[in-house]
This record gives C-alpha cells, structure tokens and sequence, in this order.
C-alpha cells in the first residue's frame, strides 16, 4: 500500500515545550474554531451533555465535545441526521465535535459483536437482526454527522487479552482499516480523520502500528486501546514509547482518559487531547471533583457546609452571587443530590468546569516553563502526604525528568 | 362591591410591604386585573402564576437556566427543607446570613419569594394534624410540626409572602361536620398566631406578608374564623390563599381587594380560565410540570387562534404534543411555532424528540422551559383578553377550539421520587414505575419508593437515584437494560 497523503481541516499551532518533560502546548485550529491543547473534551454521548444545554456547556468553557457515532447511528439515525444537516445542527452547538468511530462502543456494549476482516458484527439493539458495521460505513456515519474530527474504525480488543497473534492481527487489521477510511472519507477538506495505533501492552507491536499509521499521514493521531483496565504502569509506558515516534507538528489523543492525576501525567509524557465520561458521570452520583479530590456530596456532613463546592473554582456554580454566580453551597447540592435533576445538573457544570480549568492552568504553566513544578504542587493538594502519591505516577513522571518525591 | 377596593391604610403602610393594586374589576365573581408590587422584586400581574418548586428549583431548571425562564416569582414548600427535624436542625436554619432560603437556593434576588408548609400538591400525610401539629410529608417521611416552628421558620426563612397554616385533611374523601368545626378553630388560631409572631419582630427587621388561608369548606362552617378574620386580621394580612375555587362567592367582601393565590389545583388550561373568571388572581400550576414529565409540549394560546378552515371545525385541537411520537424525528420546526422560548429559539422539535426516546435529561429541561413560556404568553393573553372586555367570548372559544383536557402521556417521564406524587398518583405507583417496583420489591423494602429511605443500603439508594437522574433508562425493554448494564461497566472505567 502506498500512502495517500491526505488534505487536513486543521492547523496544529505549537506554542510552548516544557524544557523538562515532554509536554506541549499548542492551539489546534479546527473547522469551528480554535481549541487550546491540552484539552480535555467532555463527552456528550447522544447529542447532549447529561442535562446541560449547549449554552451552559459553552459557558462551562468548552468548545469542543465528543459525540458517539454508535449512538447517533442509532438514534437518531443517519437519515434524520442527513435531513437535519449534521450533528451541529441537531444539538445546536456552534463549536467543534468529535466522534468516534463507533467499533469501540460496539465491541464493549454488545456482547454479540464479532470482528472480521469485512467490520464487526452485531445484533440491532432493537430488533435483533444482524448488523454489520464496515470502516466504510463508519466513516459514512461521522461523514454524516458532519463532526470536525472522525475517528478510524479500529479493531480494538482488550489490552489485557493474552493473546499476543490476535494482538498483532488486531493492530494490522486496524492499519488496514485505516486506509479503506481514507478512501472512504468524502470530506478530508472540512473533517478531520485520526488514525488510532493499536498494539495492545506490546511495545514492539505499539512501535510497529506507529511507524504505519505515521506513515498514512492523518490530520491527527490517536492511541487506543488503553483504558480498559490495564495497569497503570503499563499504560504509561505505551503512551510514552507511541509520543517518541510521533510527529511534533500533529495533535495526539489517547482515548479513554480522564481522570486529573491521569490526565496531568499524559501531558508530561506528550499527549495532548483527552475524554472521558466520568466527569459527568460521577456528577450524577454526587461526585464533586475538587483540587484536594472527589467528594461525594451525599455525605451527610456536606449537609451543612455553606461554603462553595470548591473555594475559589469560578465555575457559575460556586462563584459568589456578588460575583455574578449562582454561590450554590455544597449545603444545597446535598439538599438537592439524587433528589432534582436540577442537582445533577449544578454538579455536571462545576465538573466540567474543574477538567477544563485544569487543563488551561497545564497550558498556562507549559507556555511559561514550569510545567514540573506544576505537577508537583498538583500532586502534593491531591495527597496530604508524598507516601500516598502513586506509584505508577511517580515513575512516568521520573522517566520524563520530574521527581515527585524530591523536595 | 366597588371598584375602588384599596385599602384605606395601603398609603401608611411602610415602603417593603407588598402592594396589590386592582386594575379592574367588573363585579364579583368575575375576572379581574391586578398589579403585585414589593420594592426589589418583579412585578407580578394578575392573573398570573408562580413558579412551582422542589427542593428550591423549578423541577430540571438549574438556578443558572433560571433566568431562561420567564418566571417573576416562585412558590417554595416548608416541608422540602426539614426532613431531619425534630431529630436535628434543618441546615438551611444554621445558615447566618440575612435571606437565607434566598440565599441557599440562589434565587435572584429580584424574584418574588412565596412560603408555604406544603408542596402543591401535597401529598396526604398519615399523620393527622392536631390542635398544636400539622402533619408533612417531606423526603425522610412523615413529620409534624407546631405553629410556633412554622412562625419561628418563616422568620428565619424570609420569605416575601407566606401562607398561613391550614387545618386541611388531605386525601381525605369525606370529612364530617365535627372535623370541619375544627378545621375553622385551628385555622383561626394558626392565623392569629403568624400574624403575632410577625408583628413582635422588631422595627427595621425584615418583615413578611400573610397570605391568611381560607378553607375548602362552606361559608356557614368557616363563618367563626372569617368573621374574626374581618374584625381583627385583616389589617395585618397581604392576601388569601383559596383552596376550594368554587367557594369564591363566600368571600365576605371586604377581603376583596386581597391578592387572591389559588391552592385549588386546576387540572388544566380550561379549569385555570374558570377560575381567572371567578376572580382568581395567582395560581401555581402543578400540571406544567407533570406535562414536561411526561414529555408534552404544552401547544394552547388564550384568545385561541382563529380556526383556518372549517374543514377542520368538526376536531378540537390538541392542548399539548406529545413528544415521544417519532413523527417528530424529522421535525426541524420549533415545538410551537412564533413561541419565544428558549427551547424554540435555540433547539427544534426534532433533537426534543431525540433527547426523549435516548432519556436523554436535557429533553425535560428544554420542553419544561417552553411550557412555562406557553402558560406566562397565556396570562398575558388572559390579561388583555381581560382589559379588552372580551374575556367571556374568549373564553368561550378556547373552549371549542382546544380539547377538554390534556393529552393522556404515552412515553415514560423521569422517574418519580416519591414526594413528588400527588394523593390520587400515589395509589398507582407500582405502575408509574415498574421496574423499581420490581427491584424493591426483591429488596424487600417497599417503602424505598420515597426514593431516600435513611435506612436503605447505600448501594441499593445509589441505583434507585442514578435511575432516578438517568430518566428510565432500560424501562422499555430487556435489551435496553442489559445495554444500560454494560454502559456502566464501560463507564466505570477511567
Ligand atoms: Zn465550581
Ligand atoms: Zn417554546
């Protein structure tokens, strides 16, 4: 197969390095505007972000989310989206979205799914019949849904298969399927395709699927296949041996990815965009994520707390109403947690919140240079003491130069 | 009767207290005009309405959609905020800070601030209200409180307007004679007691409004208690709070140039305008939350639109769509068109749509958004409807246009805690939520339907109010659910 070089919908504008690490700060010019990278990118599965309006998501700060192509394939379907005129439209959101690819969603959902060399197979969800999903098809849906980064059909199985031959015949397959969504794709000028390197923990087939898809030349690269329960130590040695091979001048996403301390160290070992559900999530459960950790909120002791859900967050939740804000207590998200939606949705904002922040203190802090020192004062609100700080976390974080437990 | 219906002594009274200015009035028991003022706050004209709150929010509006809302003024309920007492201090009494309750559910400061003991509707409470007790239901379970703690809360509280304490045994089919003497006497006594608390506070403290109650029991039986409430109360009282509609010709006359807020539920938009033209002036409206619920999209205006064709006149028109139909995928129009709500601003009928069928929560907050503008664009049509004189022919063909009552639901609303169902809903339960009703029932705990049993396993209250919050999520089907299943497994993961 000789590689198409492919027309690309976005500028990729490197802005900082930190001296130490490999973290870097950028701004990724996409079809519906600028994003600052890092990013983490909130992930609003049908269409809509657990509650919030577009207009509350915009002020949450976030101008770029990600939709699933598995469930707006389903509903509301491609032809409802082809008459509307994309997703954009659909959910009226004037800013960037991003999609999967749907094989992900399929393959962990599903329990019936089944991958051959054509796509994956699987029964409808609503009736039962067979239903084959093809890279082809996949890309037909994000081409449909009109997002600004589409995503590859990949071959994903879990990193803890133990099976080493179905690891490479997934990562090759996947390499395959990249170049039938090229092919596939009708509109690299306005929607961007990532690739997604496969390899499983082995870091000869990681290197190997990097060099191939590298050589495809996408708009943007993404690692997949991680998250799904693979020991931390592990993950991060793959995202490190995948940057060292990557292009300088791409943006580089792993999949799956969201929590703060995960999130802080991927940067350092040069990744650059992230989602995840569980912001969100865990805010229908009356998690707050905060500085110093998650707190649930449903805690009886949070019931007279009159005090903002994190001191000093600016989120429209707890900045004060003489500032402008709302000034919801963590009083009152206990009063309401589990009880309104209305609570669900003061949470979901503040969470939102919390990551995007996050992200834009990691950007402030690589463009002026002092990005370890970031990570160090990160760590040391987020455990009261260094004996508590990760493992896994201190040695990704040694092996690009920064030394956690140093003073 | 006269049209002048001021009181004498409105002019003396100091600047924070509440005006009600009548605008026009035709006579008894006809519609009339009103104009509700309290420096700092939204006027409110009547007819009008109050947002109807739970635990602080206009159900699936947070306090930053609020202001999205067209709502001037909200009506609170006591018992959302002291389920813990007596066993401990409610914790929106330890907050020390003026306006508290304000304060708590960040309401703007310019909103009208109403108190009452009870949710609308209330739920019947087990618990009998006694000469000293009135009972509650709040989310932890039936409570009683004394008049004294209701006067000691809505002093803490301040509220603008707070209803009085009423003798009511709801859910009660037949009530004798007997009870209903006592209904008048503890009323009476209730009332008196707000009305001395309120004035013992002191001279530069801040003050609430009464709005004294009055009874859903005939004139004759509450006779005792109106007639005190004339020689005595009434300068000391703002308004009244009606619970029987019907029973506005017992007004005695001189309570007519009150605010009158109704208590009496209407079923819909046909029994608000019955009331508006018996001269009610403020209503909470509990059927525009259970429509969002249900997933209709309130579709009536007031005057009703003149019918197109008379090929059509034979069929009235619907007074909601139901937004579950999937006729609707394709829709790229507004849920009402010209409606100027932010719903049919920003989204159209095709993503509502959406949101429903994949339970999606922002479809109750948008379609909960645009019902509210369908019922403030209805009391603004009421009110010129009124001021033009033509309120009785408008009346009449709202009437011919629109169908009696509200489309029956077909899709699944959001989940219904417990202290969300009205009396007559509570029966009807396992049916409204089969699939709790399954799981409690193998828990064993049946009474976990209140959704926040204290006792219940934590793991156990977590899935109850994550499905709560999910909307219904795997309530159609069986592979629906296993779905939702794996969903979490796979959401579980970092
Ligand atoms: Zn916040
Ligand atoms: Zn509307």
């Amino acid at each position: 197969m000789v590689p198409v070089s492919m027309p690309s919908a976005l500028t990729f504008e490197l802005l900082g390095k930190c001296s130490v690490t490999k973290a870097r700060a950028a701004t990724l010019h996409l079809p519906h505007g600028p994003v600052p990278l890092p990013i983490f990118m909130p992930v609003a599965t049908q269409a809509s972000l657990k509650g919030l309006t577009p207009d509350q998501l915009e002020d949450a700060g976030c101008r770029l989310c990600l939709n699933n192509t598995y469930h707006l394939g389903l509903k509301p379907g491609q032809a409802t989206l082809d008459a509307i005129g994309g997703a954009h439209k659909f959910q009226s959101w004037p800013h960037n979205i991003l999609t999967d690819s749907g094989g992900f969603q399929m393959v962990s959902l599903l329990k019936l799914a089944k991958v051959t060399e054509e796509g994956v197979k699987f029964l409808s969800p609503h009736d039962g019949t067979p239903m084959l999903l093809t890279p082809e098809h996949s890309i037909s849906l994000q081409n449909s849904i009109g997002s600004d980064i589409i995503m590859q059909l990949d071959d994903v199985i879990a990193t803890t298969s133990p099976d080493l031959a179905r690891m490479r015949e997934a990562m090759e397959r996947s390499v395959r399927w990249l170049d039938r969504c090229i092919k596939a794709h009708k509109y690299p000028e306005r929607q961007n395709l990532f690739c997604i390197i496969q390899g499983g923990l082995d870091l000869d087939l990681r290197k190997e699927c990097t060099i191939e898809m590298v050589a495809r030349d996408t708009p943007g690269i993404a690692i997949g296949g991680l998250s799904g329960g693979e020991a931390k130590d592990a993950y991060c040695t793959v995202v490190d041996t995948c940057t060292e091979l990557l292009p300088e001048k791409k943006p580089r996403y792993v999949m799956g990815v969201g929590y703060p301390e995960d999130l802080v160290v991927s940067v350092a070992l040069g990744a650059d965009m992230f989602d995840c559900v569980w912001p969100t999530r865990t805010a229908r459960f009356g998690n707050a994520i905060t500085a110093r950790g998650v707190l649930n909120i449903r805690n009886a002791g949070y019931s007279t707390e009159f005090t903002p859900i994190e001191e000093g967050c600016q989120c429209v939740c707890c900045r004060s109403q003489e500032d402008g804000g709302l000034g919801i207590t963590r009083a009152y998200i206990y009063h309401v947690a589990s009880k309104e939606t209305a609570g669900a949705h003061l949470l979901t904002i503040h969470n939102v919140h919390y990551q995007l922040n996050l992200m834009k203190r990691v950007r402030e802090a690589i463009i002026e240079d002092r990005y370890p020192a970031f990570l160090k004062e990160f760590f040391s609100k987020l455990y009261d003491d260094k004996s508590k700080y990760p493992g896994w976390a201190v040695n990704a974080l040694k092996g690009v130069g920064v030394d956690l437990l140093s003073d | 009767m006269t049209n002048d219906a001021s009181p004498p002594n409105l002019t003396q009274l100091p600047p924070e207290m509440l005006e009600f200015a009548l605008l026009k009035t035709t006579g008894a028991l006809a519609p009339r005009l009103g104009r509700l003022t309290l420096p700092g706050r939204k006027t409110i004209l009547t007819p009008g309405f109050l947002g109807n709150t739970s635990r602080g929010a206009v159900p699936h509006i947070s306090q930053d959609n609020f202001r999205n809302a067209s709502i001037n003024g909200v009506y609170v309920a006591l018992e959302d905020y002291i389920e813990k007492h007596p066993e401990t201090t409610p914790p929106v009494f330890q907050i020390d800070a003026p306006d508290s309750l304000r304060r708590f559910i960040a309401l703007p400061t310019d909103t009208l601030l109403v108190l009452g003991a009870r949710r609308q509707p209330p739920i019947p409470s087990p618990v009998a209200n006694t000469n000293s007790e009135i009972g509650l239901l709040t989310s932890y379970g039936f409570r009683s409180i004394s008049s004294e703690y209701y006067a000691a809360a809505v002093r803490k509280l301040q509220p603008d307007i707070v209803v009085g304490l009423a003798d009511i045994p709801f859910g009660q089919e037949t009530v004798g004679l007997k009870r209903k003497d006592k209904m008048s006497d503890r009323t009476e006594v209730w009332t008196r007691d707000i009305i001395a608390k309120r004035n013992g506070i002191e001279k530069g403290e801040p003050r609430y409004s009464i709005f004294a109650p009055i009874l859903p029991i005939d004139q004759d039986l509450q006779s005792w208690y109106l007639e005190h409430l004339l020689d005595d109360m009434v300068d000391d009282i703002s308004g009244v709070a009606i619970y029987d509609a019907y029973l506005l010709d017992d007004l005695p006359e001189a309570l007519y140039h009150l605010p009158r807020l109704s208590l009496h539920i209407p079923a819909g938009p046909h029994e608000l305008l019955r009331q508006i033209s018996l001269g009610m002036d403020l209503f909470t409206i509990p059927f525009i939350s259970n429509a969002t619920d249900a997933g209709i999209a309130l579709d009536f205006k007031f005057p009703a639109p003149q019918k197109l064709d008379s090929a059509t006149s034979s069929s009235r028109q619907s007074l909601g769509v139901d937004m579950w139909l999937a006729s609707h995928a394709e829709s790229a129009t507004p849920l009402t068109s010209g409606c100027t709500c932010y719903a049919c601003t920003k989204h159209h009928t095709a993503y509502i749509q959406h949101l429903l069928s994949a339970k999606e929560m922002l479809g109750w907050v948008l379609i909960q958004l645009h019902n509210h503008t369908i019922l403030d664009s209805f009391f603004s049509g009421v009110r010129a409807s009124i001021e033009n004189g033509t309120f009785e022919q408008d009346v009449a063909a709202f009437e011919a246009f629109y169908e009696p009552s509200l489309p029956e639901k077909t899709g699944q609303g959001p989940r219904v805690r417990g202290y969300q169902h009205s009396g007559s809903e509570h029966k009807h339960m396992a049916k409204k939520n089969p699939k709790a009703f399954r799981n409690f029932e193998k828990e064993g705990v049946l009474q976990a339907m209140h959704g926040q049993q204290p006792n219940a396993k934590p793991e156990m209250r977590d899935v109850i109010d994550d499905e709560a919050l999910v909307g219904l999520v795997g309530l159609e089907n069986v592979e629906q659910g296993e779905e939702a299943e794996k969903l979490k497994i796979e959401d579980a993961k970092s």
